[in-house]
Order: C-alpha cells, then structure tokens, then sequence
C-alpha cells in the first residue's frame, strides 16, 4: 500500500511541476495589446498651425492626507528621506499633481484620424530616478520605444518592475552606484504600474502612447500638451486610485495655432473611484471594521 | 526502529514547517521579485553580518530580508533532507521508507527549482501556484516519514474491523483530499493579486466553498472517530488537533479576509495583515499534515470486516 502510496506522491510532484514548466514556457512574450506598428501610417508632418492643449486639474473636497511610510525595514530609506509618506494625491492649494493628461482619440482638422498618423520616436530618454527611497516623477509618459533610463541615486538596493498587462512584465535590479539601465515599452498602455518589490511604498506610472500628445500635471496642477494639429479630440486625465486609477474624458478642438483649454476636477467623486468597485470586491463585507 | 532517524525527521519537519512560514512572509510582503537574480541575490549567498567580519555579504534590507532569508532556509532544509535521506539507508530496515526519503528528495529539489523559474519569469500565477502546493505536498512528505519512524506507528496494534458502511478510512482520504484542494486553491488566491490589489471574487468564493467543504468533511471524520473509538489515543488524538486546528483556521481565514480587504488601501504591507495571513497559510498546512497523519493511522489500525483478525504490524 505505501509503496503504491509513494508512487502516488511521485507522480503527483512530477506532474505538477511538468504543468508549472509548460505553463512557463508557453507564456505568451506580452500581452493581450496589439503589437505598435513601428511603420505603416502617414508620417505626421508638422505644419506650422499646431496649437496645444492647456488647462489646470482642481482637487475639490478635502484630500485625504498623505499616510506615512515606515522605512524601519531599511535604514537607508529613512536616513535619506526620513518624511517619506504616500504620493498619491498631491494637492496643493487646491490643485492636483501627477495627473496624467493625454489624447486618446479624435481627428485633424482635414478629417483624418490621430491614430493613422505616426510619430517619431524621441531619441533622448525619459529619466525615472530612485531617489529617497521613492520615485521621481511619480507619473511619467513616454512614447512607445521611447528608451526610459532608469537611476538609482539611494545608498539602498532598488530592483525596478514594470508590470504591465499589453507589454511583458520586466525586473531588474539596481544596487547603489550601479550603472543606469535603460527600458523601454514597445506597446501603448495608460498607465503601466511601476514597484520595487524591494520597498513595498515605491510606486510609479508610465503613461506609453504612440504619440507625443501628452502631459502630466504640474504642483500647481497645471499643465500643456504642446504641438497638437488643429483638430476635435477626446482628451483624458487619468489620476491614480483603486485597481486601475480613475479617468476624465473631455472632448476639446483644438485651433489653428490656438490654445484649447480643458480643466478636469478629481475629488470626491474620484476618491469614490479610488475604493475597490463593487465588482471588485468579494461579496462579504464587514463594514463596521472597513476603512472609509 | 532507529530513534536517531525518527528524530531527525522531526527535525526535517519542523524545518519545512518553518520554511512554509517563511515563504509564506515572501508573499505577504510582495517580496518575491525583490532581486532579479536567482539561485545567488547580487552574486552572493551569505549575508552581510559586519560583528562577524561578513562584509561583501547580501545586506539584508527592505524586502530582500524576506527573499532571501527564504532561500537561506530553503537552502538549509534541502541539507537536511539529504542528510535525511542518507541516514534511512543507512539505519532504515523498511525499503518503503528509505523510497519515501528518496521521493522527499526529489520534492526539495523540484520545489528548489520552482522556486528559481517563479524569480525568473517574474512570478507567473500558474508557476507560483504549484510552488506554494508542493511545499505543502513536501511538507506532508517529512511528517509522514516523521510517522512512519515512530515508535507509536513501529509499535504491534491489533485491527479494529470495521462494520460501518461507510469507512472511516475513506472519509479520511475524502478529508486529506479536500484540504488539498483548497490548500491549490488557496496557494492560487494568494498568489493572483498582490498585498495592494483586490483579490478576485470568484477565487476568494471558491476558497470560502473549500473551507465549507474542509469543515464538514474533516469535522465528521473527527466527531465519528471521537464516537466509535473514543478509547484510541492513536486516532483520537491526530483527530482532536486536526479539529482544533480546523476551528483555529476557520478563525484564523476570516482574520485574514478583514486584514487583506483593507490591505490594497495602506501604503505598505502591514504587519496585521502579513502576521495574520502567514498564520493562515501556516495553520493550513498543519491541519493538512494532521489529517494526513490521522489518515495514515486510520490505514494502520481500521479494517475491513474481511481481514480483522489480521494485526498492524511494523511490516505494513
């Protein structure tokens, strides 16, 4: 019986880790995004009548104040930036940062959809720095290839993870004085989270697009998207918050070297976004022992 | 029977007990991918203890305390395994046994391995999965040789038949089985969203459909036991804990579930919510071990109508 017993166990260890190996191999290199066609479309060529997209993002309400981190875990954290709390509402004088503010769809003046016109690819990189054991910026875009140059300025060990869901996940780590390291995202993804898994708190999110229609909102909540063609489109502001953040669409036409303005407000309604949705949640809730 | 071999195998038990523990803080702290290497974090296995002159060693910090610290005791436990693996050929009479050693062995290194393709794909959710379900599967794997070297299971005991319709024995195995799955299914919550993600709905239902399960099918073992063979230490003790051990974990879920319903909100994983949640994942897997203790037992001692005059001995 305990021999047929082991042979039992055996194939089950064997099994399982046969599943494990298949599985792992048969991942798929990204994700479920459409691969960002690196030719085909029309090149966009400026002509001279771009305008820019302008506007400032209000916080209304009372933001909820910032949580502090504990950095006891690792000293350096705490020596470096010993007030290190959550950044994920910055308000200051009613007005918010880190709002990612982009383009998603819309057409020219002349009729032709944004989508079907490419756009060259920067060729110097955007800078994300570890820095007091926190990420500076917080909210970043780049455009897709767009190399992103990685630094660590801490006397501490990051490991930087992107995980994305269109563009393969991608770990590294990065002890102090190393060399920077360069990443960069081959799909469009708004946003993809970025972590050290190292420091739990750190995080970051890197807007992608294949355009350079972008922008994040300054301290005072301002902000531009420079260089747009005349032309109606959907613009986001997308503000970090709950399982996937929280987005305001406003449609805006842009004129001919003209500004077009759009202010976008978060607050309450966004931190009521910011709560896992219903669907999210399980089904059982204690609410008398729930946050709010 | 050697006691020096039995006593060992506790020692290999306990060590994966803990190991389990420490794996399970892993994933609590969302410290899997705290360094990208693996087998070695940085190049180095030891840590930097600079009062021990240790001064190019691993710096222990942040969530690398957790990854690595997990891989010092995984590390520690693989030794041990062969360690006990060589004294059952040497001291260990019964073939079967010395089998299961070998079998134990083979476990440690596909979890080694395991562990290792999580840290390189970046945790993939299949991979992950079955690497907190072989450690249970391990796990049970050093109990039962911790069993099988023991003077209460080497000792003579005479059959109990059995006349129920329903065996005892089966609805051990039913038990073991149950628990097992929903040891998988747990192992695939945890490891589908991180402390700062909700978990998902289906599998967290599941789960709660598991331990429904796990309760009904391992309290019926324990009370029947408690019932028809209420003089029997060697059942009824394995079964006593292991509905101890029930109570303690249906407690302890519902703990877990409040602390990690709020987990996604805090700007860390906290200690509330890690200390419950490892407890979790710990009483689990002794529960697991417990029922396949008592289990083993119920094969040893319970027969049949047909083979009653038939004695458990060491041989079996």
């Amino acid at each position: 019986m305990f021999i047929k017993q082991t042979k039992v166990w055996l194939i089950l260890t064997i099994a399982l880790s046969l599943l494990a190996l298949a599985s792992a191999c048969s991942k798929p290199e990204g994700g479920k995004g459409e691969p960002t066609p690196t030719t085909g479309g029309t090149a966009y060529t400026p002509t001279g009548k771009e305008g820019s997209v302008t506007g400032a993002i209000a916080y209304t309400g009372t933001p909820p104040a910032p949580k502090k981190i504990d950095t006891s875990a690792d000293p350096a954290c705490g020596s470096k930036n010993p007030n290190l709390s959550t950044e994920d509402n910055v308000v200051t004088n009613g007005k918010l940062a880190n709002v990612f503010v982009y383009i998603k769809d819309g057409s020219t003046a002349d009729g032709k959809k944004i989508a079907e016109f490419t756009f060259a690819t920067p060729s110097t990189p955007v800078i994300l720095d570890q820095n007091g054991c926190h990420y500076r910026p917080h909210v970043l875009g780049a455009m897709v290839n767009q190399d992103i140059q990685i630094t660590n300025s801490d006397p501490t060990t990051h490991n930087i993870h992107f995980t994305p869901k269109n563009n393969p996940d991608w770990n590294q780590s990065q002890p102090n004085g190393a060399p920077p390291l360069m990443h960069k995202l081959t799909r469009s993804e708004v946003l993809v989270p970025v972590k050290c898994n190292q420091h739990p708190w750190m995080k970051a999110y890197v807007g992608v697009l294949k355009h350079p229609f972008f922008a994040v909102s300054a301290e005072d909540g301002s902000y531009t998207i420079k260089g747009v063609p005349p032309g109606t489109y959907t613009v986001i502001a997308w503000h970090e918050g709950g399982a996937t953040g929280a987005e305001k669409p406003m449609t805006v036409t842009v004129p001919a070297n003209g500004t077009a303005k759009a202010d976008f407000s978060f607050g309450e309604a966004a931190a009521a976004a910011g709560r896992p949705s219903l669907e999210m949640m399980p089904a059982l809730e204690f609410p008398m022992l729930g946050r709010h | 029977m050697n006691r020096g071999v039995h006593r060992f195998a506790l020692l290999v038990a306990g060590a994966t007990f803990f190991l389990i523990i420490a794996g399970a803080l892993v994933t609590s702290h969302d410290a899997g991918l705290a360094t990208s290497d693996w087998p070695l974090t940085e190049g180095r296995f030891l840590p930097k203890v600079e009062s021990l002159g240790i001064r190019t060693g691993v710096n222990m910090v942040g969530n690398l305390f957790w990854e690595h610290g997990h891989r010092m005791v995984a590390t520690a436990v693989g030794l041990l395994t062969i360690g006990l693996v060589v004294f059952l050929f040497v001291k260990e009479p019964r073939q079967w046994v010395r089998r299961l050693g070998v079998v134990a062995l083979v476990g440690v290194v596909a979890q080694g391995l395991l562990g290792g393709l999580t840290v390189k794909l970046n945790l993939p959710l299949v991979v992950s999965a079955a690497h907190a379900t072989l450690a249970q599967l391990f796990f049970c794997t050093t109990v039962s040789l911790a069993v099988f070297t023991s003077p209460s299971w080497i000792k003579e005991r005479p059959v109990i038949e059995e006349q129920r319709s329903l065996p005892l024995r089966y609805l051990c195995v039913a038990a073991a089985t149950a628990i097992f799955l929903q040891l998988i299914i747990g192992a695939t919550l945890r490891h589908s969203a991180t402390w700062d993600q909700p978990l998902p709905t289906d599998l967290l239902l599941t789960h709660l459909g598991g331990a429904i399960a796990v309760t009904l099918l391992l309290g019926s073992v324990a009370l029947v036991i408690l019932r028809r063979h209420p003089g029997d230490s060697f059942l009824t003790r394995p079964a006593k804990v292991a509905l101890s051990l029930l109570l303690l974990q249906l407690f302890l879920g519902i703990a877990a579930y409040i602390t990690r319903v709020a987990s996604p909100n805090d700007p860390q994983p906290l200690n509330p919510m890690v200390g419950i949640t490892v407890a979790h994942v710990a009483c689990g897997a002794l529960v697991f071990a417990t029922t396949i203790v008592l289990t083993l037992r119920a094969f040893k001692v319970l027969r049949s109508s047909a083979s009653s005059f038939e004695f458990a001995t060491a041989e079996r």
